[in-house]
């Protein structure tokens, strides 16, 4: 029974570190860092052939998914923040994409 | 079998090409006869109208809006603006020469010395930082005012926007019509989608107008823009063509940048020969 009770006590002391340890949030910080770099690359990649879509940045849209990604990082909601720029990852690839395959368009009359 | 798929892949190639290095004059051909088989029995002229060349009730509802036309207090502010001199004691005339009527239709054209597309309003500005002035805002207020003003004096005129045949005037035109065709924003579409393909269909409650005859009647009075918040109802074509990058979901370019020049530049060359209506109503 001691042995159990000192058993049950290492594992709850080994969870109890688990749970304290600042490596979780640091790596969903990384995680953002990293992300943000490779999402402004994509927007950049897009708006360099025009192909930027009108929410990831622009002033005057109501969403502005990057800026708002930034903003909910500031504040620690590192999910969130990680969750838009998915947003704005797919949306500047699509924008890429979509003007490359738009370089030879013409009229279909 | 060999010698005939050779020569119908030749064939394809050659009309792709011949598609692809048309000249302003063939598309220009092309893109008429194309609204004159959609809508026949529309007189060339009456496109200028937009949707209300194409729908009869649209129509009536319009006729009843021009009998006190709302644009026509600023296109009475517009005279007040041309009419005013600088302070250097010079006007708007000092770079556009007396004649307000004369104006309007030498816009766009090509400029050599700069190798740009000028518009109108990049001259309204241009001539008001060369007399000492604070030039106008791109998209609306005085400079749509005197837009408005000299799209009124030339009503009647016909469109004639000329391509020189030069590379680079060349290049601008074919970047505009490029623009005009190529899909883009989230919902994937292109100008030429609503103004071109559905053309006369309805998107809610509006009916498409046809690209045909678009760029006469601006600046234009829209009902859309004189609500609260909005400004007074006038707009410039650049505003415009922002409005709808935003409607597909593209991120807008700036107002009087190169791709809305060269835009304007196709776009109003495939008017040519259209009377100048401006300024007008629409929704």
């Amino acid at each position: 029974m001691k042995k159990l009770i000192a058993a049950f006590g290492l594992a709850l002391f080994i969870t109890g570190c688990n749970a304290t340890t600042p490596d979780k949030p640091a790596s969903k910080q990384a995680q953002y860092e990293a992300a943000l770099k490779n999402a402004q690359a994509a927007v950049d990649k897009a708006a360099s052939v025009g192909g930027e879509w009108r929410d990831i940045r622009w002033k005057k849209s109501k969403k502005k998914y990057l800026p708002s990604a930034i903003e909910a990082a500031k504040a620690g909601d590192y999910d969130k923040a990680l969750k838009l720029l998915d947003i704005v990852q797919f949306q500047a690839e699509a924008g890429y994409k979509q003007a490359m395959a738009q370089k030879n368009a013409g009229p279909r009359f | 079998m060999k010698k005939m798929l050779t020569l119908l892949l030749s064939a394809g190639l050659v009309a792709t090409a011949t598609q692809a290095m048309s000249s302003p004059k063939e598309d220009l051909a092309h893109f008429r006869t194309y609204f004159e088989q959609r809508f026949p029995g529309i007189q060339l002229n009456e496109f200028g109208n937009g949707p209300y060349a194409l729908d009869a009730s649209k129509r009536l509802q319009w006729e009843s809006m021009e009998e006190f036309p709302p644009y026509e207090e600023y296109v009475d502010k517009g005279r007040e603006i041309w009419e005013t001199p600088f302070k250097n004691g010079k006007s708007f005339a000092s770079c556009f020469g007396k004649d307000a009527s004369k104006v309007r239709p030498k816009y766009p054209h090509w400029d050599k010395a700069s190798s740009k597309v000028v518009t109108l309003e990049g001259d309204i500005n241009k001539c008001l930082k060369a007399n000492g002035e604070k030039p106008f805002g791109w998209k609306k207020g005085k400079i749509a005012h005197l837009g408005a003003f000299l799209g009124y004096e030339a009503r009647g005129q016909k469109t004639n926007v000329v391509v020189p045949n030069d590379p680079k005037a060349l290049q601008a035109y074919e970047d505009g019509k490029h623009f005009f065709y190529a899909k883009r924003g989230q919902l994937n579409m292109a100008c030429a989608d609503c103004h071109v393909y559905y053309a006369g269909q309805r998107i809610r409650g509006n009916v498409l107008s046809a690209a045909l005859g678009h760029t006469t009647h601006f600046p234009v009075y829209r009902a859309k823009w004189a609500k609260k918040g909005k400004g007074d109802g006038l707009g410039t074509l650049h505003r415009r063509y922002g409005g709808c990058n935003k409607q597909v979901r593209a991120r807008p370019f700036k107002a009087q940048g190169k791709e809305y020049r060269n835009l304007e530049f196709f776009h109003t060359y495939m008017s040519n020969g259209l009377e100048i209506n401006a300024p007008g109503y629409r929704e």
